[in-house]
């Protein structure tokens, strides 16, 4: 029996410092995501006011899904097509991508860490129709 | 094409707008991008896309103070996401005047509710079994009253299909729909307002991006469009979540009150003129 004094945290409060964990990881999974995506679009439209002299430009994509944008914009690379333009669809696809990988990481930690299997089961599913909805067409 | 500053100033007013109240920037852009020339459905698109930045910066933030609620949000995402993909298709296949009186009514509806709820103070409920089985409950530290609050949430057996409404109101009409959530958090489930409108913000982005990823294969995102929207959106969501945490829920309320009657009027009577 523990004497009452023993600094090791009791399964609530290991709980609950878990659950305190994950809302870490969540927040900066979403910060990381938004600033990087938000660096790709300012850095392409930096780059075509350097280039060009003009900022806004007028530039629509044929209807895609996310994964056939993400190959086309890496072949373009790859072909050294390399212009602002592909910047800021890589920033739209890492905006897109950014809720998508919370819920990866939440499924991951409700299984591995919380051990939480109705909750691995509820954002599974969630991660299942989103990857359904990036590969519509 | 319109002017980049244009564009970049009044994202930057919608993504402020949005994180204060937790209604997402659409609810501002979308009214503002048409009256500006530009087509419904391409508003929409790009609305949506600018939900899921708004969404997910200042979600980030609410997240990390341990204001928001995982737990509620990632239950109530099942069905939103599922909502926004069904609202999505619908509006591709939509006339456009529907649309403005659709999103009108939506606006004017959530205001309707909110304000007759608008005089009840949140209190603490009784938990039914099925929402104490989903383990929906919670504290959050609440720095207007300096202490934390507890709470458990209720009646989550009729959140979740109200959820699935919410949801296709996003997929829609290209907004976080964050009134609508923030409603049925409010009254439907009985946690207390700034659990209510930052969980809300959390569910917004996932949804967002079910109803994005049908608008993008439809060839309805515009980058050219999408850069300076995003960006200023960002940004006013990033000057508008510094200040939600510092203001008590009463100021919150009658801002977002404000806001919401101006456009539902507004797009009420366009799509009922012929826009």
């Amino acid at each position: 029996m523990d004497s009452g004094e023993t600094t090791v945290p009791s399964p609530k409060e290991r709980a609950e410092q878990q659950q305190w964990d994950m809302d870490l990881l969540v927040g900066y999974i979403l910060l990381g995501g938004v600033l990087l995506s938000m660096a790709l679009v300012a850095a392409g439209l930096i780059w075509r006011w350097a280039a060009t002299g003009n900022i806004g430009f007028d530039y629509r994509l044929a209807g895609m899904n996310l994964f056939e944008l993400a190959v086309h914009d890496i072949r373009l690379s790859l072909d050294g097509a390399f212009r602002p333009r592909l910047l800021i669809t890589s920033g739209i696809i890492v905006l897109m991508l950014t809720p998508y990988f919370r819920v990866a990481a939440s499924v991951v930690y409700f299984a591995g860490v919380l051990k939480n299997w109705k909750y691995t089961a509820f954002t599974g599913f969630v991660l299942i129709v989103l990857t359904y909805s990036l590969f519509l067409r | 094409m319109l002017p980049f500053y244009l564009l970049f100033l009044v994202s930057i007013l919608a993504g402020f707008v949005g994180a204060m109240s937790g209604m997402g920037g659409g609810i501002i852009l979308i009214p503002a991008l048409t009256l500006m020339g530009i087509d419904i459905k391409h508003a929409i698109a790009v609305s949506i896309l600018s939900v899921i930045a708004t969404s997910s910066g200042s979600a980030s933030a609410y997240v990390r103070d341990h204001i928001t609620n995982l737990k509620v949000g990632m239950f109530l995402e099942m069905f939103t996401i599922v909502g926004a993909l069904a609202g999505a298709a619908i509006t591709l296949v939509s006339s456009q005047r529907p649309l403005y009186i659709a999103f009108g009514s939506v606006l004017l509806g959530s205001w309707l509710a909110l304000l007759l709820a608008g005089h009840e103070t949140w209190h603490a409920g009784r938990q039914d079994a099925f929402t104490r089985w989903l383990e929906l409950e919670g504290s959050y530290p609440d720095y207007a009253v300096g202490s934390e609050i507890h709470y458990k949430a209720r009646r989550a057996y009729f959140g979740a299909p109200a959820m699935f409404g919410a949801g296709m109101i996003a997929g829609l009409l290209g907004i976080g729909a964050g009134a609508v959530k923030v409603l049925i958090h409010d009254l439907i489930m009985g946690l207390p307002p700034k659990v209510s409108t930052t969980t809300s913000n959390l569910i917004i982005g996932v949804t967002a991006l079910a109803g994005t990823s049908v608008y993008l294969a439809a060839g309805l995102i515009d980058p050219g469009l999408a850069a300076p929207v995003i960006l200023g959106v960002v940004l006013g969501a990033f000057l508008g979540t510094r200040l939600l945490v510092r203001l008590t829920n009463k100021a919150v309320r009658r801002f977002f009150l404000f806001v919401l009657l101006v456009l539902a009027t507004e797009m009420v009577f366009r799509g009922l003129r012929g826009l």
